[in-house]
């Protein structure tokens, strides 16, 4: 029987997980399973990816992938994203599945930068050095609690002494 | 099949590398242990074919260059993606050690006698639990930044 690979994160895991489906049976279906599966909570919503809205659950599998790429469970219909740049902070609601990039977009705009400004600059987990994918969902980051920060970060340049006899 | 073969084709199989060749931001080519290619794709759509050398993974850092398919060779430094003088052309070196190597951090080739990095950018130090896609996701955003041009050698 043909399957789809289904990409999604969730307030479950960190991580971008796969799993299949058939092509008719529900979006119900899917979260039933991924229930006992992977840990997501019965309650939790299902968006798709950077949609503001959560999905119903009686769509079909294959209308969901023929309108989204990859998929995120939560109970957090939304999470409250804080970015922090040069002593400043901005803050706006996503749904969870909003995308680190689409946050970035956001972030950069709402701070004034240019483009040329935007490009060299990133979104790190406040507090660490954790700087995750342009991919990852905000939900998987806010886990069950709803809000997550970012600091705007300089990429640095990678530079350095190239040692001796690096250079030919 | 040793371990660490076993375990590089375990993280391929990962969701996360999966996704990313989804999305079309690389491609796994081929795995000749202890090498495997790998195609990240640039913000023109061009294909930037890394060689990886793989042994000891995941503990020990892989190391990548610009590779050259067809010719089973390293790509010619004339095709090697160009900088507008920004962060690319600080990671694409043709002239660090003979282009063998990108100068990242979490190349393996690369972290010998920069210490300092260590300390300056604890994001690029490869981190083994995260694996390939680290080194992968670096590169793909050199690549799609605006910092990238493409190489002086490409056909028009």
């Amino acid at each position: 029987m043909k399957t789809i690979d289904i990409f999604f994160q969730g307030e479950h895991g960190g991580q971008i997980e796969l799993t299949e489906a058939r092509p008719t049976e529900t979006l119900a279906d899917l979260k039933a399973r991924l229930v006992q599966s992977h840990g997501v909570d019965p309650d939790a919503l299902v968006f798709g990816e950077d949609e503001d809205e959560p999905l119903g659950e009686d769509l079909v599998i294959e209308a969901v992938v023929a309108r989204v790429s990859k998929l995120h469970f939560s109970r957090c219909r939304k999470v409250e994203v804080t970015v922090a740049f040069a002593g400043h902070k901005q803050h706006r609601a996503f749904a969870p599945s909003a995308t680190v990039a689409k946050v970035k977009v956001w972030a950069a705009k709402a701070f004034g930068m240019t483009p040329e400004d935007a490009g060299e600059h990133l979104l790190q987990i406040a507090g660490t050095h954790d700087r995750p994918a342009p991919n990852t969902h905000v939900g998987a980051l806010a886990r069950k609690t709803c809000k997550v920060g970012f600091d705007l970060v300089a990429d640095e340049r990678v530079n350095g002494d190239c040692g001796q006899g690096g250079l030919i | 099949m040793a371990p660490d073969e076993a375990a590089f084709r375990a993280d391929v199989a990962k969701a996360a590398f999966r996704a990313g060749a989804a999305e079309g931001r690389w491609r796994l080519a081929s795995i000749a242990w202890p090498f495997a290619e790998i195609t990240v794709f640039a913000r023109d759509g061009r294909e930037v074919v890394l060689r990886f050398r793989c042994d000891g993974f995941p503990q020990t850092p892989p190391t990548a260059q610009p590779w050259d398919s067809e010719r089973a060779a390293p790509l010619a430094h004339a095709l090697w993606p160009r900088s507008h003088g920004g962060r690319l052309g600080a990671v694409f070196r043709p002239e660090w050690k003979g282009g063998s190597a990108l100068y990242l951090p979490c190349d393996r080739e690369s972290i010998v006698g920069h210490d300092e990095w260590r300390s300056q950018m604890p994001s690029k130090i490869w981190r083994p639990a995260a694996g390939i896609i680290q080194y992968l996701e670096l590169v793909h955003e050199l690549l799609n930044s605006r910092d990238y041009a493409p190489p002086l050698g490409a056909a028009a």
